[in-house]
Parts: C-alpha cells; sequence; structure tokens
C-alpha cells in the first residue's frame, strides 16, 4: 500500500511540484493519474520512488515513511518500485538482453553485474518477461533496431525481470501511434492482474484513462482535483479537472478491436 | 516455476567468431611484442638515484625563480612571435592549397587527389623536425622556427580550407555564372563571402597551437622559451625550469582563452 | 526641384561602419605580422637568394637516402611505436576517472568537477617534449621518461575528448537504470559506457596516431626512440642517414595513420 500523507515538494526553482497531497492507493489498484502536463503527474509518480524527494509531509510505502531513505535502502525501494519511461530510456547500443537483465542490478551484486556473472534463474526470468511481451525472438538484437513500440515492450519486459510490487509508468505511451498506444496500455493491464502489481499510470489521454483504469485520480497546479473509480468518470469530469474544454489532442482514439490482444 | 527456460545461446556466424579470435590474438600479440621487448632499465629507475632526482628536482620545480621572470617573459614573446609569424604565413599559403584540394573547385580527380596528398604528407612532418632541417640548412634562430611553424601549419590548414569550401553553397555560384560573372568576380563574390569567417576561425585556432608548438623549437635552436629550456635543464637550475613552465601554462592559458572567445564570436 | 542625388544613393556595400572596423581589424593584424616578422629577423626580405641556395644545398645532401643505414632506423622507429602503444593504452586507462570526474552530468559536485576540468586544461598547455625534458631530469634518459610524458600529455587530451562524450550521452537510460535500484557504479557500467565504448575507442586510436608523431621527437631530449638517433646524425652531418630516418618514420606514420582511420570509420 502506497499512502501519501500532506505531501508537498518545492523545487530548488521555486515551482510547486506537489501541495498537500493526501491519498492511498491499495495493492493491486490499476491506478491513472490525468491532468495536463506541469499539473504535478510527473512529480506525484517520482515521488513514490524517489526520483525526487517531497520537501513536506510523508509518504509510506508499506508502512514506511520513504522521505527519509539513503543509499541502500533507497535502491532497496527502487528495486521493489519498477518505473516504465515516455522515451522507454533503453541503452540504444546494448542488446535487447542486456537491457533487460539489467532490471537485476538492484538484485546483483556490483562485481557480478560487471563481469555479466548472471545466475540462471536470472537470465531465465529475464527470458520468461520477454516472453511475456512476445518480443522474446529480438533478444539479441540491438535496441535501437527496434521500433518505439517493441522498445517500451522491451522497457515493460526490464520491469518484470525486476519483480517489482509497484510499476510506475510515465507518459508510457506518449511518443507512440494510436494501435501501439493500446497494445502497450494492454500489457500494462496484464501484468498488473497477473502479478497483482499496484500500477500508476501517468497518462493525458481521456478514453485511455477511462478504458484502462480501475480508479482515476485528477491533478492541478500539485493538487487532487479528483479522485474516484473510472466508471464514474465522464467528459464532464475531465472538462473539470482540466480546467477547459476538451480538446481532439486529449483523445487517443484508434481502439482497433482486431488487434491481436495479448 | 516448474522448469527454468535459459534463454537460447547468442548465434553467431562462424566467420564472426573466428575474426573475433583473430583480432584477440593479434592485439595479445601486439601486446606482449610491445611490453616484453621494450627495454626499461627498472633497476635503474627504483634506484636511490631517482629518489635523490626527485629530492632535488620536485621542490625547486614547484618553486619557480622568480629573478628569472623577465628572461623568461623576453624569450616567451620571441615564442609568440614565431608563433603569429609563422601562422600568419601559414593562413595565407593555405588559401592556394584549400582551393586546390577542394573537389568542387578543382574538378580533375588526379590534381585534387594529389592536393589531398600533398597536404596530408606535409602534416606527417612534426615542426621541430623541420625546424631542426632549417637550423641545419640556414643556422639557428627564430626564422628557422617561423619556416618550421608555417609550413607544417599548412599542411592542417590547407585541409581545413578545402573542406570548408567543399561545404560551400555551390547554387550562389551557379547564380553568378548565370549572371556572366566571370572566374574572378564569382571568387571574390560569391566563394569567399561564404568561406572567410571559417578561415578566420581555423587560423585562429592554428595560432593556439602553434604557440604551444613553438614553445619547444628553441629546444633544438630555432628560437623561442624552449632555448632557455634547454640551458636551465642542462644546468639544472629547476627552479628556472619551474619558472618557464608556470609562464608558458600562463600564456598558453590566456591563449587558448581568448581564441575561443574570437572563434565563438566569428563563426 | 532637381535635388542632388548623391543623398540617397548608398556610398559602398556595406556600412561605414562594419567597413571601418574591418579595414582597422586588417591593418592591426598586419602590422603584428610585420612587427613579429621583424622581430623573428624573418621578414619576406629573407626569402632572397641566398635562402633558397641554402635550403637547395641542404636538400642536394638529404639524396640519396643510405638503405644500409634502415636496418638501424627500424629498430628505433619499433621502439617508438612500443612507446606510443604501451603509453595510449595507460592513458586510455587512466583517462577514464579523470573523464567521469570532469562530465557535468556525472559529477554534480561543482567543485571536484571545476577543479578536474581545471587540471586537465593545464595538462594539456604543457607540450609533451617539455614534459619529457622534465621527467628525463627526473629518471634519467631512455624509453621510461618518454613514455612518462606522453601519457601526461595524452591523458589530458583523452580525458577532455571522452568527458565531453559522455557530456552528450543520452540520460535517460541512467535515469531508468537509477529507478530500479542499480547504484552509481551499475549505472555508468549499464548506461554510460554502452553509450560512449565506440568514441572511447576511437579517440584512444586517434590520441595513438597523434602519439606516434609526438614519439618521433621526443629522442631530441634524450627520451628515447628515434628522435635519438636523428638528431645524432644530424649533428654528425651524415645527412644522408637522415634522408633514410626521414623516408622510413614518413612511411610508417602513414600506414599507421591508415589502420588507424579504417578501424575509426568502422566504429562509430
Amino acid at each position: 500500500m502506497i499512502e501519501f500523507k500532506d505531501l508537498s515538494l518545492v523545487y530548488p526553482n521555486g515551482t510547486q511540484g506537489l501541495k498537500n497531497v493526501n491519498v492511498k492507493i491499495n495493492e493491486g489498484e490499476f491506478v491513472v493519474i490525468v491532468g495536463l502536463s506541469g499539473a504535478g503527474k510527473s512529480t506525484f509518480i517520482r515521488s513514490i520512488n524517489r526520483m525526487v524527494t517531497p520537501t513536506h509531509g510523508e509518504l509510506l510505502v508499506d508502512d514506511e515513511n520513504i522521505l527519509k531513505y539513503k543509499g541502500n535502502d533507497l535502491r532497496k525501494l527502487r528495486t521493489k518500485v519498477g518505473m516504465i519511461f515516455q522515451n522507454y530510456n533503453l541503452v540504444k547500443r546494448s542488446t535487447v538482453m542486456k537491457n533487460v537483465i539489467s532490471g537485476r542490478l538492484g538484485h546483483t551484486g556490483t562485481l557480478r553485474s560487471i563481469l555479466n556473472l548472471y545466475k540462471k534463474e536470472d537470465m531465465a526470468l529475464a527470458y520468461e518477461s520477454l516472453k511475456r511481451v512476445n518480443i522474446e525472438e529480438k533478444l539479441y538484437s540491438r535496441a535501437d533496431q527496434l521500433s518505439g513500440g517493441q522498445q517500451q515492450r522491451v522497457s515493460i519486459a526490464r520491469v518484470l525481470t525486476q519483480q517489482p510490487s509497484v510499476v510506475l509508468a510515465d507518459e508510457p505511451v506518449a511518443s507512440l501511434d494510436p494501435p501501439t498506444s493500446h497494445q502497450v496500455m494492454k500489457y500494462l493491464k496484464k501484468i498488473n492482474r497477473e502479478d497483482n502489481i499496484t500500477t500508476i499510470v501517468n497518462l493525458h489521454f481521456i478514453d485511455m484513462a477511462m478504458e484502462y483504469a480501475d480508479r482515476i485520480i485528477g491533478m492541478r497546479s500539485g493538487e487532487i482535483v479528483f479522485d474516484g473509480p473510472a466508471s464514474e468518470v465522464n467528459e464532464k469530469t475531465f472538462e473539470e479537472i482540466y480546467g477547459r474544454p476538451i480538446k481532439e489532442d486529449d483523445i487517443r482514439g484508434g481502439k482497433d478491436d482486431n488487434e491481436q490482444t495479448p | 516455476m516448474n522448469e527454468i527456460t535459459v534463454p537460447p545461446k547468442p548465434q553467431k556466424s562462424p566467420t564472426k567468431i573466428v575474426r573475433n579470435i583473430g583480432i584477440g590474438i593479434g592485439l595479445l600479440a601486439l601486446y606482449v611484442w610491445a611490453f616484453a621487448t621494450i627495454e626499461i632499465p627498472w633497476g635503474r629507475i627504483f634506484s636511490e638515484r631517482t629518489i635523490a632526482n626527485f629530492d632535488r628536482v620536485i621542490p625547486k620545480l614547484f618553486s619557480p625563480d622568480f629573478t628569472f621572470a623577465e628572461k623568461v617573459l623576453n624569450y616567451m614573446m620571441e615564442t609568440l612571435f614565431i608563433a603569429f609569424t609563422g601562422s600568419f604565413m601559414a593562413a595565407i599559403l593555405a588559401v592556394p592549397f584549400g582551393f586546390f584540394a577542394a573537389s568542387n573547385i578543382n574538378r580533375n580527380p588526379f590534381l585534387n587527389t594529389m592536393g589531398k596528398w600533398i597536404l596530408n604528407a606535409d602534416r606527417t612532418f612534426p615542426e621541430i623536425l623541420l625546424a631542426l632541417i632549417f637550423v641545419v640548412a640556414i643556422g639557428p634562430g627564430a626564422f628557422a622556427g617561423v619556416l618550421a611553424i608555417a609550413i607544417h601549419s599548412v599542411g592542417m590548414l590547407g585541409k581545413l580550407y578545402s573542406e570548408v569550401i567543399e561545404s560551400i553553397d555551390m547554387h550562389v555560384v551557379e547564380a553568378m555564372e548565370a549572371n556572366g560573372a566571370n572566374k574572378v568576380q564569382i571568387f571574390f563574390y560569391g566563394i569567399m563571402p561564404q568561406v572567410i569567417p571559417e578561415f578566420l576561425s581555423y587560423a585562429i585556432y592554428r595560432f593556439e597551437i602553434d604557440v604551444r608548438a613553438s614553445s619547444i623549437l628553441g629546444i633544438i635552436g630555432a628560437g623561442g622559451i624552449g632555448t632557455l629550456l634547454v640551458i636551465s635543464s642542462r644546468n639544472r637550475n629547476w627552479d628556472e625550469v619551474g619558472m618557464i613552465l608556470l609562464v608558458i601554462i600562463i600564456f598558453v592559458s590566456i591563449i587558448d582563452y581568448i581564441s575561443t572567445a574570437i572563434r565563438k564570436r566569428i563563426v | 526641384m532637381n535635388k542632388p542625388l548623391n543623398t540617397n544613393v548608398p556610398t559602398g556595400l556595406v556600412s561605414g561602419k562594419a567597413k571601418l572596423r574591418m579595414n582597422l581589424i586588417m591593418l592591426v593584424v598586419l602590422g603584428l605580422y610585420i612587427f613579429s616578422s621583424v622581430m623573428t629577423n624573418s621578414s619576406v626580405l629573407r626569402f632572397n637568394a641566398e635562402f633558397f641556395e641554402n635550403v637547395w644545398v641542404m636538400v642536394v645532401q638529404l639524396f640519396p637516402p643510405n638503405w644500409a643505414y634502415a636496418g638501424v632506423v627500424w629498430g628505433k622507429l619499433m621502439e617508438t611505436v612500443k612507446m606510443a602503444l604501451i603509453a595510449t593504452t595507460i592513458a586510455g586507462l587512466l583517462c577514464i576517472p579523470f573523464s567521469l570526474l570532469a562530465a557535468n552530468n556525472i559529477v554534480h559536485n561543482k567543485f571536484l568537477y571545476n577543479f578536474t576540468k581545471m587540471f586537465l586544461n593545464i595538462m594539456r598547455t604543457i607540450p609533451e617534449l617539455i614534459l619529457a625534458v622534465v621527467f628525463v631530469g627526473l629518471f634519467g634518459i631512455g624509453v621510461f621518461s618518454g613514455i612518462l610524458a606522453l601519457i601526461i600529455f595524452s591523458l589530458g587530451i583523452l580525458a577532455k575528448l571522452i568527458s565531453e562524450t559522455i557530456e552528450a550521452i543520452d540520460m535517460n537510460p541512467l535515469e531508468a537504470i537509477r529507478a530500479s535500484g542499480g547504484n552509481t557504479l551499475q549505472v555508468i557500467w549499464y548506461a554510460v559506457v554502452p553509450q560512449v565504448l565506440p568514441q572511447f575507442v576511437s579517440f584512444t586510436l586517434y590520441v595513438f596516431e597523434i602519439n606516434v608523431r609526438a614519439s618521433v621527437v621526443l629522442g631530441f631530449v634524450g627520451a628515447g626512440g628515434i628522435g635519438l638517433i636523428l638528431r645524432q646524425q644530424i649533428n654528425f652531418l651524415s645527412y644522408q642517414n637522415v634522408s633514410t630516418i626521414i623516408v622510413i618514420t614518413f612511411v610508417v606514420v602513414v600506414i599507421i595513420d591508415y589502420i588507424s582511420n579504417k578501424l575509426r570509420g568502422r566504429l562509430v
């Protein structure tokens, strides 16, 4: 369980990233955070694995305040909390396998990882993860030879290899075309269901949020302005969250039911 | 998990494997050769004498003799003069070479390749080697240094110039030809304005390098601060060597800084 | 009604101010050239008949090269190549920590970063031959002093080039590795190294080329290699041996450059 207790974050330049956020996210939930860019979605997500450090309040992950974590504790937290990025963040010149196995780094000693001495189980796990996103045949391809959608699937495999209990996804489909976006979201949903991994996704496409989320949290200027089950949400709610009428850009579209479902 | 599925081994073509093994063995042989056959008298290097040398040299090196400063500055100025004269001559001489070696101006592939080769060959001769030859031919002094700097710099500047010329917008030239301009007019109105800023920038950059290069010319008698360096190190006046090093570091740093600033403004 | 036309007709192709400035700069540069050419006793007047005669006499004495001397040259030249190879390898290894410390996207400590940068800048200002003079004073005549001079000199260049490469890498993978719990060493090994490895090898080869050329002249100050016999033969006035040295060295340097260029072309 993740709990934000009166959490605020002010960046060194004075920007308020989060403002008195109070929220509880339960185990196994699929939460989508919506809001315009600059609303604090990214700060919200990155606080959970301490890629940014909130300046005030408490943030509990499994009943422990993570704001005081340093060094080893911090790395242990990050092993438990996986992250997926808008730009996939793969090492382009490395192979798919090397990228995926890097999910095990937090579990592997420095020397072992530098000499590429991974346990057989780790290698098997990485391969299994690739299979789960149906990209195992690209095992030894270089990451930059893959399409955007394939790269994002590799980054999902990397997170799976980490065996996390929480997955954070920061605008995972913003750089993808509509059909590929749906494919990626379906994989995220699938691992959320199968492994009971708490999944928190930043999106700004309202149709995708409504389709995949169990629960939607709306943010504006660092504050939570909406929190409720996806079933209670309609376009009106979004107009309230965004503080403006819905535009075409806010809808991803491209939902194609004939597409192969993962 | 009922059974562990290990990923398949990466498949590499046999030729690739052979190639990689070949490269590995080649590199290994190269290093074994280099390290095993190089003659380093370790016994002498790690000896009492070296320790004594350290005691004698290091403290003095780091306490420069400031009474020596004026003399050093005079010679440093000579070094700057050598560098400037040499770079200036090279900057001018490199222009015809640059055009000769530019494939969009010199359309004769044979002459063009020859031009490139001459410039490449020129760069292979270190300035200090050229200086040594000139010292023998025309006697010691700064003139030998200037010639060495000028000739060596033409190689690099000519090559860089030719690359600048090759990257110019030929449409402008075409437009002028269509206007009925003759070759000389095209050169001054169509080509020069496009290349002058880069030419200048490279010339200044070369001056920066030449300051460093001409500070050693004195070692073989071609003028400048190197002259002092040889005398001081031969007389084991390491505090004087320290002063020389200090002056070189300061001058080179300042010139690098100014030159970078000017070049940023030009291009 | 007939006003004089000239008030509206431009008088030049660039504004008067720009023209004045340009002419002024040209005048200063030209003046500096004339001044410094007089100071170095190398004004254009020096290029007289006597000059060309002297050079011609020298050139004539260089030919033909004495091929009987080639064996001696080859041995010393290989020593030169070995020095460059060893020095480049050691500098290549040593430059790794330096280039990481001099990359502002890896080291966020401003003081440490600036200190390393300054240290490397100072190292690059000292010509390798001067370093060799100092090392010969410390360790005596021989290849060891030359290798040390080459190491220090090439370390400055390599660390600068590689730190700039590191500063230009894609930072996203670093974030990903950090987010999955990797420590600093793992972040460097998994996200930085793969991104800079090709350039690293390419720059090291480039520095090897520079070092081969530099080590040719190190012998002038007693720091090993072919420069030693080159200077010796010049002092003995054996110009035909000198030209043998020059020709063989030239060929070997060109071959090494060619191979290195081919390899680098395939890398990046």
